[in-house]
């Protein structure tokens, strides 16, 4: 039995996001859709092992507006939805979130949105929690294991209680960690879908579901707004921890209370500083948050990423002077703590320790000096494509087609493994030159080739995975085709949504729920654009490189690669080698002039080393996934492959 | 600017030095040693970074500085050597005595005659021509049979990457090897005699004969393909060319007839680096062959070679031929050969005020040492010009 069916009253070790999960399951949902993106897809994965016994409809949609659509249809119809996704992913559900919180909700409908501060998995640490103050809907943040899954659940209540969708917000620190969850009782009874439509406009309960007439919705939901800070003034969720006279208040929410609690502890400040933990961060409960700023003038806020909370405060602050007099405030906004990068214990004791006048020594000098002798015998590791990975022979041949046709042709990246090619330039071979949102590659190169009249007259080729080809690139590519953006635009199929875990998408013929489902052909849907469409098998070098100079060479119209190559690590390629590999050091020329170490220093396959003695390479066999591509690749054919027996 | 001093890489050095200053004379002389250069269409192609300093592909560029007196010592004897057309041992007309043979070539079949002897008789195993193919591109062909040597007779007036296919070659398997060579390849081959790079396999050796050909440019492929493009001309239908004398075109043999561009096209088209080239007669061949037209004679010594040979190599091979009949020899006139030395002179001089204007001092020569004996004499020539302009 999955441990996210626990029964009621045990504790039970969650991940943050299956504490969310298992917070959802609480509230008695039915329905729920995402898009993968770390930290925040184990929520949906965890659900759709579940679907049986918890009678759920669980789907990986094309993108997070298409999630958000499908949960919000669940809603519609009166039962509980969760849309799940990372903070990107808010920008694109933002257009259907601006209409859905006007029109209302009904079900008890939760954003779900796992944030990255520090971008530990991410190319940004942008923060949604500003759509909350801009769509008018309310925030939630857990800030332990137990809320997680606490918060998820009345998350539910007060999506129903305001007849809105609600945001329910963590952090990579909230969503990855684990802790100790006591479970509460799972619902027996199963939601009904019923979508009444045949009141009238303005009655959100039996109308059709809409946003209009504008200024009598707009006005409901304001009041849906004020209804929440209400509930918010006497919400547990929202909690002061301390003493009755503290000298300084911090003012907290998410794991950043975790930190502010640690950095209290490591200072011994437990009789001097209290702290104020929202759980509910927009709208701000004011009367709660005026009692507090009452205890002392002195105000830390500690948060993650950009100074929202500080804001918020600040703002409500101006309107209670008279009644609370002035405060000094420490924050983002007044450097004590950054407000780029993630927040750590370290940084809160720092910030603390200033403003208390406490000194804090974390490590003794000794220990230091120790580090500053050890650090340069650690090996360096930079950002690479695993041994076997399809994408490493993808660019190589990329960059010889480049080459070859000489014109200065580069690249513009997308999201996906395959951006570390832009992050770690070596490992495209320095193709790759820009890199941004989902899609945005595919339109980026068709923007640039219009620049031809203006002298930029080089070949611009785009990447993408195909998880992102149905995620954002297809109105980028219709683009180019309507617009003659003669671009190269190469996708990059792996088969499966590689970087967040193989989860399913619309190219692959089985479903979240692991039901058997139509595959959407991509080279059909590019023929169908108009463009001309060539397949290849990445790890056949020769031939790829071949197509795309031909490809590249060729002007005047839309010109789509499809490379096809499972990702190494799929778990159906997983351990079977379809070669083994070995290096025959007696042909190996190593660093002479005919080679120069053109494996370890240029191809760069984590499985190829360097024997610094012997100097000639080596395969390391216990990492080397036996694809077989270095073969190709060695001048001498000193690398040598010979098939696996099965 | 000056020619980058090493420190760089060899590679960056090449690119800096040769590529980026449209010296690359697309001979293959950089090409097939490594996986890091190729040769695409006539371009020569940097496909990733190699950080050697002391490569093979910048040693052997023709258009890398180059200790010219030394190759001269070491190559000919120094009684032989001219200033305008290098080592002379003898000079004819010639032509294949078969005619058959001469059909097929541009002019006198010479070049095919004599790679065919060498092949016969054993003095070489392979033979390293070039052939172009459907898109009028050429390559470095390896040759061990008599019927593919006509295969791929003629002039092809784009250039060849030739000494690529000799570096394959000779890292591939060991035999005895001769190549029919453009002035830039033979210098490349050459310089490969002098052994310039440490750990060298000394797999040079294996070359045994170097036929070279007159050269005064070649085209850039990609420019001459427009141009035939422009005249509606299929490179599929291409199947010769020449320069008829005194009448500025460029005669184009197609499957159905003959059509003509005007000279001026096609002297656009030629490739940058031609005009920094001094060697017009394959200074540093064993024989070198080129057509015998001069004067007015056109039609009648169309059909001729001229032959200059410059080694004693080269003197074996020819006379051999005359011997057993497989080359008819005619005793070239005086004029002839002044007419050729004036040529070269002219060439030689044109490509140094080209180098001069392009480096922007008449101290830096570019990939030549000014203080080369025949370098200084053509530069003294020059300043004497000035002087009695």
């Amino acid at each position: 039995m999955s441990k996210l069916l626990s029964p009621a009253k045990t504790e039970v070790l969650f991940m943050g996001n299956e504490a969310i999960a298992r917070g959802a399951l609480e509230a008695g949902l039915s329905v729920a859709a995402g898009y993968p993106g770390t930290p925040s897809s184990e929520v949906i994965e965890n659900l759709a092992t579940v679907t049986k016994e918890r009678k759920l409809y669980v789907e990986w949609s094309t993108n997070e507006k298409v999630a958000l659509e499908v949960a919000a249809a669940a809603s519609f119809a009166g039962l509980r939805s969760v849309c799940v996704m990372k903070q990107n992913g808010v920008n694109v559900a933002s257009d259907f979130l601006l209409h859905l919180a006007a029109s209302g909700t009904r079900g008890g409908i939760v954003l779900v949105t796992c944030e990255d501060p520090g971008a530990l998995s991410s190319v940004n640490e942008g923060e949604s929690r500003y759509f909350a103050r801009m769509l008018e809907i309310p925030l939630l943040e857990p800030a332990d294991f137990q809320e997680a899954k606490d918060l998820t659940k009345w998350a539910f209540e007060l999506s129903e209680k305001i007849r809105n969708i609600v945001i329910l917000r963590s952090v990579t620190r909230m969503s990855h960690a684990s802790g100790n969850v006591i479970c509460g009782k799972l619902p027996d009874k199963s939601g009904i879908a019923r979508f009444i439509y045949d009141g009238l406009i303005t009655d959100p309960l039996r109308g059709p579901v809409i946003s209009t007439p504008v200024v009598i919705k707009h006005t409901l939901q304001q009041e849906k707004v004020k209804k929440a800070v209400e509930l918010f003034e006497d919400s547990p969720f929202n909690k002061y921890f301390g003493p009755r006279h503290p000298e300084l208040l911090i003012i907290t929410s998410s794991v950043c209370f975790l930190y502010s609690q640690e950095a209290i502890s490591m200072l011994g400040l437990q009789k001097r500083v209290g702290i104020l933990k929202f759980g509910c961060t927009w709208p701000l409960p004011t009367k709660l948050l005026k009692k507090y700023l009452r205890l002392t003038d002195k105000i830390m806020i500690v948060e993650e990423v950009l100074p929202f909370l500080e804001e918020n405060i600040k703002v409500a602050v101006v309107g209670m002077l008279k009644e609370i007099g002035i405060k000094t405030f420490y924050g983002k906004m007044d450097g004590t703590l950054p407000s780029v990068g993630e927040l750590n214990a370290d940084l809160v004791v720092h910030a603390l320790g200033k403003i208390m006048k406490v000194k804090y020594k974390s490590l003794p000098g000794s220990y230091t000096r120790e580090i500053k002798k050890i650090a340069p015998l650690i090996p360096e590791r930079e950002l690479t494509f695993c041994p076997g990975c399809p994408h490493r022979a993808s660019f190589w041949s990329i960059n010889n087609a480049l080459q070859l046709d000489g014109r200065g042709g580069f690249v513009c990246g997308d999201i996906g493994c395959y951006a570390m090619a832009a992050l770690s330039p070596a490992i495209g071979f320095n193709t790759v030159r820009t890199l941004h949102s989902m899609g945005s590659g595919t339109g980026l190169a068709s923007g640039f080739v219009k620049l031809n009249a203006f002298g930029l007259e080089k070949p611009v080729l785009a990447v993408c995975g195909d998880s992102t080809f149905y995620h954002a690139v297809i109105p980028a590519l219709i683009n180019a085709q309507h617009n003659r953006a003669d671009i190269t635009f190469i996708v990059l199929d792996n088969a499966g949504t590689a970087m967040t875990g193989f989860q399913p998408h619309p190219g692959l013929a089985v479903s979240a729920m692991g039901e058997s489902v139509p595959a959407v052909d991509i080279p059909k849907i590019c023929s169908a654009i108009g463009a001309k469409v060539a397949i290849s098998d990445p790890f056949d070098l020769e031939g790829t490189s071949r197509t795309l100079t031909s490809l590249i060479a060729e002007s005047g119209s839309l010109k789509v690669l499809i490379l096809r190559q499972i990702c190494a690590l799929s778990p159906e390629k997983k351990g079977k080698k379809k070669f083994l590999m070995q290096v025959n050091e007696e042909l190996c020329l190593g660093e002479n002039c005919g080679c120069n170490r053109l494996c370890t220093r240029i191809f760069r396959c984590p499985a190829l080393t360097w024997d610094q003695i012997k100097k000639k390479a080596a395969v390391d066999e216990v990492i080397c996934a036996g694809c077989g591509v270095c073969y190709s690749i060695c001048p001498q054919k000193a690398i040598m492959r010979t098939e696996a027996a099965e | 600017m000056a020619f980058p001093v090493k420190r760089l890489s060899s590679q960056k050095s090449l690119k800096k030095g040769v590529l980026e200053e449209e010296l690359c004379t697309g001979c293959g002389a950089c090409v097939g040693l490594c996986p890091y250069q190729v040769i695409y269409h006539d371009r020569t192609v940097q496909l990733h970074y190699c950080d050697l300093e002391d490569g093979k592909c910048y040693a052997f560029c023709p258009r890398t500085p180059t200790d010219l007196n030394a190759l001269r010592e070491l190559l000919f004897n120094s009684a032989d050597l001219t200033p305008e057309i290098g080592a002379v041992k003898s000079y004819y007309f010639s032509r294949a005595a078969d005619s058959r043979l001469r059909e097929s070539t541009q002019h006198g079949g010479t070049v095919t005659a004599l790679m065919e002897l060498a092949l016969a008789r054993g003095f070489i195993d392979s033979a390293i021509v070039s052939s172009r193919n459907q898109e009028f591109l050429q390559n470095g062909t390896v040759v061990n049979e008599k019927a593919a040597l006509r295969n791929n007779a003629g002039s092809k007036f784009t250039v060849s990457p030739t000494v690529a296919a000799f570096n394959q070659l000779v890292n591939d398997k060991s035999g005895k090897i001769g190549v029919v060579a453009t002035p830039c390849q033979a210098l490349a081959l050459a310089k490969m005699k002098l052994k310039p790079v440490k750990n060298d396999s000394g797999k040079i050796g294996q070359l045994q004969l170097i036929i070279g050909l007159y050269c005064g440019w070649t085209l850039s492929a990609e420019k001459f393909t427009k141009l035939l493009t422009q005249n509606n001309i299929s490179l599929q239908s291409l199947k010769g060319m020449d320069i008829p004398a005194g009448k500025n075109i460029l005669e184009l043999y197609t499957n159905n007839d003959t059509q003509a561009v005007p000279f001026d096209d096609v002297q656009a088209c030629v490739r940058e680096a031609c005009h920094y080239c001094l060697d017009s007669t394959a200074e540093y061949a064993d024989i070198a062959v080129g057509s015998a037209r001069f004067g007015n004679d056109w039609k009648e010594m169309r059909r001729w070679n001229q032959l200059i040979v410059r080694t004693a190599k080269g003197k074996e091979l020819v006379e051999l031929a005359i011997k057993r009949g497989v080359l008819e020899i005619r005793e070239a006139p005086v004029e002839s050969l002044q007419e050729l030395k004036k040529a070269a002179m002219e060439k030689k001089n044109t490509a140094l005020r080209n180098i001069i204007r392009k480096s922007g001092s008449a101290k830096n020569l570019l990939y030549l040492d000014r203080h080369d004996p025949i370098v200084q004499k053509f530069l003294k020539n020059k300043a004497s010009d000035k002087k009695s302009r």
